[in-house]
């Protein structure tokens, strides 16, 4: 069944047509959100509406540096997504580690439970770790949010890690093991480097999902201070209720650190999900 | 005697780092046990426990089961459910559906498939509160761009206003963030499908949707069932693209906007509990349903 030049060229225009369709799509809300960020009130609210802005304005952008948006909310956001991310990663390396390379009583029933983990939903344990907070007078504070990311997300970090390194042969480690390489050293010098893209995999999605996440931050944080940047986002309902070019500019803010993270970083994360980082 | 004192000393040594060499891997897991135990387990039993309380305004008193029985009695929760279900089945199946079509599209493996990846995931790294904002600009009842565009179908009433069209909005903007994840996952398992199968297949005479439905799917099936999974627990736990986008209105109050609700404005937490533990069977045994697919061959 040789299929023949021109059924060839019809297919391929077919697929780029259906992929550039859905590029469409995917870009469209956010390239219109840029946009109506650099709009003024006065056309926010006007009809029909422009796609682009007819008076360019910074004005949204000037209001959002005025509320608390950036500063303490998007520092707060910050400083909970690296932090957490980067915990999970650290740890996750290590637990990953343990379960691919050793043999101990219970390394599969653990890990089963741990990937059951993921299965647990979040609205379960809210208002739990809500009255822990409390009790422990840490509602509020960066370290508590840091603490529940980590618990909430290694799983996850631990599941793809664990893939990453099951994929280097362990006869590469053997000579570091006879020339006397400890395990923290085995980590360090072999692991590290050979199950790159796979940690970058992890602490990609992982800090995209913790800059992100809200679900948590809104129910622990109600201190201004200690609001993160989704929280403080939705607090523009009642501020901003029609100036939408502030939403917008409020969004960009928000989206812009991330996207360019994951532009960065795109090529080894692409490379690690296609090579089965998140397996069935 | 020196000799002696080396010998004793090496087999201590050697028995020292024996037993600390089989610990190991207990050292190792040891952090990670430790933030699982505390901010896992523990929050589940004591969600549990709480739900078996009454717990509101700073009154705290075993009550047995009267939250689950105030819960059950309460309508506001099987409309909620019934919400939940439709946001969660419709997105699911256009998430997985839209998904699947675009991952058979990369693997035909277009040269701009690089710049068509990156464009597709910029919803990905936006965030649910961000995407609620956004779709909410973009179908404003008067100034809402696509709003305007389907002006003549919706006719005086906007979408946003009509009890459906709410939840509509909200379930393409959630099927807009999942899809990019969704279709990588997808990509990656077609993609190590080998093409000698593919191939047979063709040469049996089967043609390219006998091929994809008889032969790549079924291999690709553990892929479609964590994705599958993975949605549904997103899906159900989903707050803020809904309470950014429309607010708390009948309409879009799933059981999850409901806990909120029931929990955080209302401060009503032991209800909010059962109302959580409640939220964890119908996960697990949903996740359990799927996985026996898994199994079964």
């Amino acid at each position: 069944m040789v299929r023949t030049q021109q059924q060839r060229r019809i297919d391929s225009i077919i697929v780029n047509g259906l992929l550039i369709m859905i590029c469409l799509i995917s870009i469209f809300p956010v390239a219109y959100a840029l946009s109506t960020s650099f709009k003024t009130q006065r056309e926010v609210i006007s009809k029909p509406p422009y796609l682009i802005p007819q008076n360019w304005s910074t004005d949204g952008y000037d209001q959002v540096l005025k509320s608390s948006l950036i500063r303490p909310h998007l520092l707060n956001t910050f400083i909970n997504a690296t932090g957490s991310s980067i915990i999970i990663v650290v740890l996750g390396v290590l637990a990953a580690y343990a379960f691919s390379r050793y043999k101990f009583p219970g390394n599969k029933l653990l890990q089963l439970v741990i990937l059951g983990m993921i299965m647990i939903p979040t609205l379960t344990n809210l208002i739990a770790l809500y009255r822990l907070g409390s009790q422990f007078d840490l509602l509020n504070t960066n370290i508590y949010m840091i603490l529940i990311y980590v618990a909430n997300g290694l799983p996850f970090g631990i599941w793809i890690i664990k893939a990453a390194i099951d994929a280097i042969p362990i006869e590469i480690e053997e000579s570091a093991r006879i020339d006397g390489c400890g395990p923290l050293q085995v980590i360090r010098y072999i692991i590290l480097p050979l199950a790159l893209p796979g940690l970058v995999t992890a602490f990609l999605m992982e800090f995209v999902f913790f800059w992100n996440e809200f679900l948590i931050a809104v129910v622990m944080l109600d201190n201004n201070n200690a609001k993160t940047a989704t929280v403080g986002l939705l607090n523009f309902q009642n501020s901003y209720q029609t100036a939408y070019h502030v939403w917008m500019a409020g969004s960009v803010f928000i989206i812009a650190p991330v996207l360019i993270t994951f532009f960065v970083l795109r090529r080894q994360f692409f490379r690690a999900m296609l090579q089965g980082a998140v397996k069935g | 005697m020196i000799a002696a004192t080396t010998k004793k000393e090496s087999r201590t040594a050697a028995r020292f780092r024996l037993s600390w060499r089989s610990l190991v891997p207990f050292w190792l897991l040891l952090p990670s046990l430790i933030f699982l135990a505390v901010l896992q387990l523990y929050p589940v039993i004591y969600s549990l426990y709480i739900s078996l309380h009454r717990l509101r305004a700073g009154q705290y008193m075993p009550v047995g089961f009267r939250n689950f029985e105030r819960l059950f009695a309460d309508t506001n929760f099987y409309e909620g459910l019934a919400v939940s279900f439709r946001f969660v089945g419709i997105s699911l199946v256009l998430t997985i559906g839209i998904g699947m079509l675009v991952a058979v599209l990369l693997n035909q493996r277009s040269q701009f498939n690089a710049l068509y990846m990156v464009l597709m995931f910029v919803p990905w790294v936006v965030s649910d509160v961000v995407a609620g904002t956004i779709w909410r600009w973009l179908f404003q009842q008067d100034y809402g761009i696509i709003q305007n565009m389907i002006q003549p179908l919706t006719g005086s009433t906007s979408l946003y206003a009509k009890p459906d069209g709410a939840l509509l909005i909200v379930i393409l903007a959630t099927v807009w963030r999942g899809l990019p994840f969704t279709s990588l996952l997808f990509l990656g398992a077609l993609q190590n499908v080998s093409t000698e199968v593919i191939e047979s297949a063709a040469l049996d005479g089967a043609n390219r949707w006998k091929t994809f439905f008889r032969v790549t799917l079924p291999i690709i099936r553990p892929t479609l069932i964590v994705a599958v999974i993975l949605t549904t627990i997103a899906g159900l736990n989903s707050v803020g693209v809904i309470l950014t986008l429309t607010g708390n209105i009948p309409a879009t109050q799933t059981v999850s906007v409901y806990l909120y609700e029931q929990g955080w404005q209302f401060g009503d937490f032991g209800l909010g509990a059962a109302i959580s533990v409640v939220m964890f069977f119908i996960n697990l045994g949903l996740t359990l349903v799927y996985l026996r697919f898994q199994r079964q061959d």
